[in-house]
């Protein structure tokens, strides 16, 4: 018996009935591929966004640097693990930095901060959002002249423009407290205020040499990479490489906790409410095929007097249930792909509500959302479809199932 | 015709689609007075990190402080304008706020001083009772001070630990003492986490050399329902020249988030309750569909579509109620329940803020009158909408054509 023919054919006898459940479902797909995809688009975003806010995806760290990050932790050979980082195919760049805190004067005021050391011939605008964001000047081009790169807020609150000098006070590899001056050579505005306030960018050497450090050490090995997903295993990979107790090598879920915090916050949420939405289409479901099994209660009689086993007729009732999710996600395609090609070519910008200077965890977060979905979610959100179809189709196959066929004919 | 019994019959003719529809629509109601009184728990929590813990409802700076904060632009009357605004009827504080690097051990940090008034402060900020180690300012030990969560993990320092400041003083003599932490502060926003170092008001003028005058005047209103905008209007009139400010205009970001709230929530609804309705539509639609043939005799004997329509619509509205007890038994008791006994997420979200405010890691909901009766409105009125289908589909049959249909 073409059981699967046979099915689909049930289905279409009540067709209204079954496209509305079809639409539910499809209804279900379209929020479900919407809320994932903006969600993958959105964390994708903000993660690299914060990924080039100095630690990189995966940053290589003298051990318990991550604990207390002070500046007599370091590393000794930077440049050789940064050479064996770059190597590796996922890795897109990989820079050496010092990062510490200092305190900034000018001629009349002192604030808190901190700064990021960097070897310009490394770094670009692309992966380095300071650089990226300059809006005066420029950077400096050595590692060890007196230049320096501000915030905006920073320059404002020590009244400081370009060519003015400033001085940072920090403790050295010894504990020793240490001054250096420096000329303001650019100045960035990434539109964080934290960031704007209380970074700066320094040349490498020159910080070297105020902190007493040989010429190639570093406390920090900030690593891009091509997708985010891969952090945990470009991790792993580089640990095994340059394994060294000295060292730790942390993913971006370590050393952005705030970041990671937010994200699995937010993703949680969001699997929550689609999850709810799927409970009730499940509802709609269920109460679906329950009429139909309930309606055709006699015809099962039939069926099962003619003898089809009931293990048969269980598998029909899942067959048209299987059909009903194939309906739903064929309908949820067709609705969700012109909305998902909008979404993906222009986005909807939600700067009128949250305003262009929202930032969540120390990121600036891009109010114009866009969508992409990844293949993981896309393979979720399909077997969820056909999870809940199939769940709320065993009651009714049960009840069609149970009805003895002599009592079910007995019925009009 | 006895409409409502006729109704409740109908729907228990068909006992399995009710309660599964019925079910759908109460777990709904549920889930939304759940979510809704959630909501409104994390907005209070957001305002209270906001306002409650720094900023306070409205503050008073000397002009041009607040884009460069110097340790010279004080607000030289600060304590007769204190005693002014009580008098008034606010609550008030004045701060004074200073710059300087923190050193413990080989660690260092800069950081932003804090000179706190206890008594006054106390009756703006509830900071006080916002400490995760330790434990708050206290005048009795002047050396004492409270840092903020990440300041403390990059100086790496536990209460107890010795803090050397060093620093600039108002006289250009070189501000340097010992300090002790004697506690350290729950996430509050990006600022303090990062550099807030409190401590009370006399050691912070001895230290910079600022015997008199504020940076800052934080002050709350005595009943928070007033109106904003008036009282900041009010209070710009008693300091003259200088900046009043209320905390919408200090924080728009927060304040636009907080505004646009109640659309969220509603989005929300409504998503779920499509989803609702699509089964309330297809139960309702197969009932009618079901009953032509009853329904076509009922027209013959003399029943007006108008009434079949009432019909169908009463059939809805025993469910719908019904839901709507079902929504309420269970949403209002878990809502209440987890407004003393939070979620706790601080596994997964410690330290996550937003627009600089620091999201509360517990979780507390807050039940009122809106965030229980609003998801039950909306309810019906998403099942109003549902069933004009299926209404007007039994209002609109040909008698003759349906007593035929079988």
């Amino acid at each position: 018996m073409k059981l699967g023919k046979m099915a689909w054919r049930n289905l279409w006898r009540s067709k209204r009935r079954t496209v509305i459940t079809g639409l539910s479902i499809a209804f279900g797909v379209f929020l479900s591929v919407t809320f994932t995809g903006t969600g993958d688009y959105m964390y994708t975003n903000i993660i690299d966004t914060s990924a080039t806010m100095g630690f990189g995806h995966v940053t290589v760290e003298p051990a318990g640097y991550h604990q207390t990050p002070t500046l007599d932790k370091r590393l000794r050979d930077s440049r050789q693990i940064r050479e064996n980082v770059l190597k590796m195919p996922e890795v897109t760049d990989a820079m050496v930095r010092i990062m510490g805190q200092a305190m900034f004067a000018s001629a009349t005021k002192t604030i808190g901060g901190s700064f990021l050391a960097i070897d310009p011939a490394q770094e670009s605008a692309e992966y380095n959002l300071l650089i990226g964001s300059l809006v005066e000047g420029s950077l400096f081009p050595g590692t060890d002249g007196r230049g320096a790169v501000v915030g905006s807020i920073m320059a404002e609150k020590l009244n400081l423009g370009i060519g003015k000098k400033l001085v940072y006070t920090t403790t050295d590899v010894y504990g020793e407290i240490v001054s250096e001056l420096a000329r303001v050579s650019g100045i960035f505005k990434t539109g964080v205020d934290e960031v704007d306030g209380g970074m700066i960018l320094l040349p490498i050497d020159r910080v070297r040499a105020t902190l007493h450090y040989d010429a190639e050490d570093a406390t920090l090995i900030s690593v891009l990479i091509r997708d985010q997903r891969d952090a945990g295993g470009v991790s792993d990979q580089i640990s095994g490489a340059i394994g060294n107790p000295d060292r730790e090598v942390l993913t971006w879920r370590k050393t952005q906790a705030e970041v990671a915090g937010l994200v699995t916050l937010d993703r949680n949420a969001n699997y929550l409410s689609q999850v709810l939405v799927g409970l009730l289409i499940a509802a709609g479901i269920l109460n679906t095929l329950l009429m139909s099994v309930l309606q055709r209660s006699r015809e099962f009689g039939v069926m099962m007097a003619v003898g089809m086993p009931p293990g048969t007729l269980f598998k029909l009732i899942l067959l048209e249930s299987c059909w009903l999710a194939v309906l739903g996600i064929f309908l949820g395609s067709l609705i969700t792909a012109p909305w998902f090609a909008y979404l993906a070519n222009v986005g909807i910008d939600f700067s009128g509500i949250i305003g262009e200077d929202y930032s969540a965890s120390g990121v600036l977060v891009d109010p114009l959302i866009r969508i992409r979905l990844f293949k993981e979610s896309l393979i979720a959100i399909v077997s969820g479809v056909f999870a809940l179809t199939l769940l709320s189709g065993i009651y009714p196959a049960y009840r069609a199932v149970r009805t003895p066929p002599v009592e079910s004919l007995k019925t009009i | 015709m006895k409409l409502l019994p006729l109704a409740i019959r109908n729907v228990s003719r068909t006992c399995q689609r009710t309660i599964v529809t019925t079910a759908a629509m109460g777990f709904a109601g549920f889930i939304m007075i759940f979510y809704a009184s959630l909501m409104e728990g994390l907005l209070q929590a957001s305002e209270r990190n906001a306002v409650g813990m720094n900023l306070g409802d409205i503050q008073i700076h000397a002009e041009g402080y607040r884009y460069d904060p110097d340790l010279y632009k004080r607000i030289e009357n600060a304590g007769a304008l204190v005693r002014r605004l009580e008098q008034e009827g606010f609550h008030a504080t004045q701060r004074v706020y200073g710059f300087g690097l923190a050193a413990a051990g080989s660690a260092s940090a800069g950081v932003q001083l804090r000179g706190i008034d206890l008594d006054h402060e106390a009756t703006v900020t509830q900071i006080h009772r916002h400490v995760m180690e330790g434990a708050w300012l206290d005048e009795t030990d002047p050396r004492g001070v409270v840092i903020g969560r990440k300041l403390a993990r990059t100086l790496g320092v536990e209460p107890g630990h010795e803090v050397v400041i060093v620093g600039q003083a108002s006289d250009g003599s070189m501000a340097n003492d010992l300090y002790t932490v004697r506690g350290i502060l729950k996430s509050v926003g990006e600022e303090i986490d990062r550099a807030g170092f409190f401590m009370v008001v006399s050691s912070f003028r001895e230290l910079m050399v600022v015997p008199e005058g504020a940076h800052e005047i934080a002050i709350m209103r005595a009943n928070r329902a007033s109106d904003l905008g008036l009282a900041t209007r009010a209070i710009a009139e008693l300091a003259p020249d200088l900046e009043t400010m209320n905390w919408r205009q200090l924080r728009p970001v927060i304040a636009r988030v907080l505004d646009t709230a109640d659309a969220s929530l509603l989005f929300m609804l409504l998503i779920t309750y499509v989803a609702v309705a699509m089964v309330v539509l297809n139960a309702m639609l197969m009932s009618v569909f079901e009953r032509i043939h009853e329904l076509g005799v009922m027209r013959a004997v003399g029943v007006t579509p108008w009434q079949l329509m009432k019909l169908v619509y009463a059939e809805t509205l025993v469910q719908v109620v019904t839901a709507a007890a079902i929504a309420l038994a269970t949403g209002w008791p878990v809502s209440l329940y987890f407004e003393t006994k939070g979620i706790d997420l601080s596994t997964i979200a410690s330290g996550a803020s937003f627009g600089g405010v620091a999201i509360d890691p517990i979780w507390y909901t807050h039940v009122t009158v809106q965030s229980v009766l609003f998801p039950i409105a909306v309810l019906f009125l998403v099942a109003a909408v549902a069933v004009i289908y299926p209404a007007v589909k039994a209002a609109v049959i040909q008698p003759v054509k349906a007593i035929y249909h079988r």
